[in-house]
């Protein structure tokens, strides 16, 4: 499924929480799970991106900006969906790109890499670029959130059934 | 684990990249392109997005 750059790092990959910088809670600073994610289309590929883990969004979402560094004409798009976000309709319009996760310290060349059809949305008003939702990101990994660590653990995906067995349905 | 925290004080209006390693701003530009290609190839440097003024609304969600 992914594609490493080596040398190959040992997981989980444990990524601390970072503040915030658009949202304030009462004054307060707020932290959020972010991730360091760039997206590659061919030879070209993006810095490395803030990436916010959603477990409430079912898609990959990102910045219609980063369509310039990736050589990207979304009038070429494999479709489009429109998102009620924020008490605004958002239109998503999609290209599958290789999307690749880097490990926490930042390293530029240590990275997981796999394909993953993105979603680009003009107007982004989210704090980060790229916003992580479900499918594409979180069907790949087992991720644990935890504000009281004020950390994200990013394990291979068979680490949830392993640790909880396979969960039936119905 | 200690959070990683950044002033972003003074860069309201324009996007900017920290140092993961420091949480400090090290680019910041109104032009998100000059901070995307600065940022670019450098370890521990993180491009995080634009940093609000301090009357912009509050979004809920991705919006």
């Amino acid at each position: 499924m992914s594609e490493w750059a080596e040398p190959r790092p040992q997981q989980p990959w444990l990524y601390p929480y970072r503040q915030d910088a658009q949202s304030t809670r009462l004054g307060e600073p707020v932290f959020r799970p972010f991730v360091q994610v760039s997206l590659a289309n061919g030879d070209r590929s993006t810095s490395q991106l803030t990436g916010l883990i959603d477990t409430g969004a079912d898609a990959i979402l990102a910045s219609n900006l980063l369509t310039v560094e990736l050589d990207i004409d979304l009038a070429e798009s494999e479709g489009e969906s429109q998102h009620a976000v924020g008490g605004r309709t958002l239109t998503a319009r999609y290209k599958t790109i290789s999307l690749r996760l880097h490990s926490a310290d930042g390293a530029q060349e240590q990275y997981l890499e796999w394909q993953a059809k993105i979603g680009f949305v003009e107007d982004w008003h989210s704090d980060g670029l790229v916003l992580l939702g479900s499918v594409g990101f979180l069907d790949r990994f087992t991720v644990t959130a935890s504000r009281f660590a004020q950390a994200v653990a990013i394990e291979g995906r068979d680490t949830f059934d392993q640790r909880f067995g396979v969960v039936e349905v119905g | 684990m200690k959070p990683i925290r950044t002033d972003f004080k003074g860069y309201e209006g324009q996007y900017v990249a920290i140092d993961l390693r420091t949480g400090k701003v090290v680019i910041a530009n109104d032009d998100p392109h000059v901070v995307l290609r600065e940022a670019k190839g450098r370890d521990h440097v993180v491009v995080h997005g634009r940093v609000p003024h301090a009357d912009e609304p509050l979004y809920v969600g991705m919006g």
